[in-house]
């Protein structure tokens, strides 16, 4: 007796683990579990990226849905850590029925739903982590970047340094595969745009430091013309708050320059004009697309898109380009579909390149000053456009070798 | 020249260190807890005096006051009304308990404060650089130093020269006889875990002009400062001067030397002091 209640309360078990999926693939929602940082050191930057691929979803679900069905965004909080976001994601996979991941803040979170992805056959898309490896010697067929690149973006950099005329050029980063992969990117254009320029010092530091003082003591005794730095969140404010007081008064040029949570955190403008920097997005850009986006993103929300709530709600756009072009959810028939699938978006016209799954599209140029619309304080003001054609990597050159 | 200004960004760095570690390596010492609240006490001690200065008075010298005596009725209450019940148990409920503190304290923060970085700038003389022999340097960081140098020698005499001094060090050895002796010795270990959180308090505002006021600011000096009194020697505050100094001048002179290595130095340094001498610098062998 006793033997058959336990056989009979198996088979419910099972019966109950396997139906799950059904009734949950039998949903009317296309799910994306948005894997980021929502708790910890790094909350504030998981939060505005899921913030922007909720948006978009939203956006998309008032035009109707996606192939007739509602997209629903399930947050996933990666707590910065590659296994629990491996563990999470799994859950998802094999109790939902979850398809498409999107996120992946940090290079070890994004490398590891990466391998997942592959795993299982499924997408994974980042517009949050840039090592250039990524889509590079790393690549992989379900690995999407619908975003920003190192090696683009230094070379965009690179362009406009040279196009000042700089040529003594300090170099700071930090020491993890981003920054030393953003620095490569950026000595690499630069000996090839002016052979006579000069890198005077590079110095790495561990992500997160805390004293600068003999760094930046390091780039004074350099006597550089101008400061390139990948730094973003506090590594940079760090660098000009405790640099500028101690002498360190060049230009620099930046990658993330338009985090107005940065700025603000200085709480000192001075530190911060005439610095510039080189985003995929920046609220300012003078587009059409752009000025209806960040309209009509304001009147929802009561705030701007900026920086990452832009770039993951354009990423999130492009991926359901691609879902709706494949006209089915299948995994493959979506990674067909977004292979040479164009987005033209808020920031300009991106094309998925089918040999590295990584998108081109221009980069904006743009630089601190006092006045601007958005804020009270110092914010960035639209200087360039960097077509895509003038930081491409050309297929044979980014090591990927795309398995078919 | 150049040695010099990279002796003084050490001193700056090692005055900080001390400033944290002084705090952890006297309740360790005092009374065998490992806390890993202390550096959360640290960032509670930061976010404070942001609010203070920001919303209240723009004056450091405020926050400097009102912070660690916040911070000492914390630290009391903690240990009167969490740790002292858990005494009994062992040092493993004790850590154990600090440890979820730690994590509570970091909630509260984020749900108090939320998770942007602030900003606690400092005006006058304190915002101003002196320039010597043609070097830029910024007053804030001599003051650190100063305030370690102070902070030091007041717990050491405190310690050495005073009565009170002579009954914490007795009730360490001796609890029982020094009970038997009439002192209250449960009172004692509370005020010397209320003045060990209120020097991270005060830790935590001295840094937050120099390196800004964020939720991660807690894991990030942790560590260090438990470097710190592991090489220095658990328990040891001469060994905390010591090691402050010889970590703070490692890391600086790293980045002009040896800038590959200088992250991995004061690990490297703690490494091998352990194989060397495992109770630390000047950590009693008896710990």
């Amino acid at each position: 007796m006793k033997a058959r209640f336990l056989g009979s309360l198996c088979s419910i078990i099972i019966v109950l683990t396997l139906a799950f999926p059904v009734c949950a693939s039998a949903e009317d929602t296309i799910k994306i579990g948005a894997v980021q940082a929502l708790s910890g050191t790094f909350k504030d930057i998981g939060e505005r990226y899921l913030d922007g691929c909720v948006y978009a979803a939203q956006v998309i679900n008032e035009q109707g849905g996606l192939l007739g069905k509602k997209v629903e965004v399930i947050p996933v909080d990666t707590e910065f850590n590659p296994d629990v976001a491996t563990r999470k994601a799994t859950k998802l996979i094999l109790r939902d029925g979850v398809k498409f991941f999107y996120g992946g803040t940090g290079s070890t979170v994004g490398m590891a739903m990466k391998e997942l992805a592959t795993k299982h056959n499924l997408i994974f898309f980042t517009c949050d982590a840039d090592s250039a490896s990524m889509t590079g010697k790393d690549c992989s067929r379900n690995f999407f970047r619908p975003g920003g690149c190192t090696d683009n973006r230094s070379f965009a950099v690179a362009q406009q340094t040279v196009k000042q005329g700089y040529k003594k050029i300090a170099i700071i980063a930090q020491d993890y595969s981003m920054g030393r992969e953003a620095v490569d990117g950026f000595k690499r254009k630069m000996a090839e745009l002016d052979p006579e320029a000069k890198i005077v010092v590079e110095l790495y530091h561990p992500a997160g430091n805390k004293d600068y003082a003999p760094y930046v003591s390091r780039i004074i005794a350099a006597n550089p013309e101008v400061i390139f730095t990948p730094n973003w969140g506090n590594d940079l404010t760090l660098l000009l708050k405790q640099g500028r007081p101690m002498g360190m008064n060049q230009k620099i040029l930046a990658y993330y320059i338009n985090d107005e949570v940065s700025i603000a955190a200085l709480a000192n403008d001075d530190l911060m004009i005439g610095n510039t920097g080189t985003e995929i997005y920046n609220l300012d850009i003078p587009t059409e697309k752009n000025k209806e986006f960040v309209a009509k993103f304001y009147k929802d929300r009561g705030y701007y898109p900026t920086w990452l709530r832009g770039k993951s709600y354009m990423a999130t756009m492009f991926w359901a380009e691609a879902v709706k072009k494949a006209g089915t959810t299948d995994v493959d028939a979506v990674i067909k579909a977004w292979e040479g699938l164009t987005y033209d978006g808020p920031a300009g016209l991106w094309t998925m390149r089918a040999c590295d799954h990584q998108a081109q599209m221009p980069y904006w140029h743009s630089e601190v000053v006092k006045e601007n619309k958005f804020f009270k304080h110092a914010f960035i003001k639209h200087v360039d456009m960097i077509p895509p054609e003038d930081v491409e990597v050309p297929c044979k050159e980014t090591g990927c070798n795309m398995p078919k | 020249m150049e040695i010099l200004i990279f002796f003084l960004h050490g001193l700056g760095y090692a005055g900080l260190l001390f400033l944290v570690s002084a705090g952890l390596t006297l309740i360790f010492g005092m009374m065998n807890i490992l806390n890993f609240a202390h550096a959360a006490m640290y960032m509670l001690g930061a976010y404070l005096s942001y609010s203070i200065m920001n919303h209240f008075t723009g004056q450091l010298w405020i926050s400097l006051l009102i912070c660690p005596v916040a911070l000492f009725i914390i630290g009391a209450l903690v240990q009167r009304f969490l740790l002292r019940p858990v005494h009994k148990l062992g040092h493993v409920h004790e850590l154990l308990m600090t440890f979820g503190l730690a994590y509570i304290i970091t909630e509260l923060v984020q749900w108090y404060w939320g998770n942007y970085p602030l900003a606690v700038n400092v005006d006058g003389v304190l915002n101003s650089t002196v320039h010597v022999i043609g070097l830029t340097y910024p007053v804030y960081r001599i003051f650190i130093f100063l305030c370690a140098i102070v902070v030091g020698t007041l717990m050491a005499l405190i310690l050495y020269k005073t009565r009170l001094g002579i009954i914490i060090r007795a009730a360490v050895n001796d609890s029982e006889m020094v009970n038997a002796l009439g002192v209250n010795v449960p009172l004692v270990f509370t005020g010397v875990f209320a003045f060990g959180t209120a020097l991270s308090g005060f830790a935590g505002v001295i840094a937050a002009p120099l390196l800004s006021v964020f939720p991660g600011m807690a894991h990030e000096i942790l560590i260090d400062a438990f470097v710190v009194i592991v090489v220095g020697g658990f328990g040891s505050l001469g060994g905390a001067v010591v090691a402050s100094l010889i970590i703070g001048l490692l890391q600086s002179f790293g980045v002009l030397l040896i800038p590959q290595l200088s992250m991995a130095l004061a690990y490297l340094l703690m490494v091998i002091v352990l194989i060397i001498k495992p109770s630390g610098l000047f950590g009693e062998e008896s710990l």
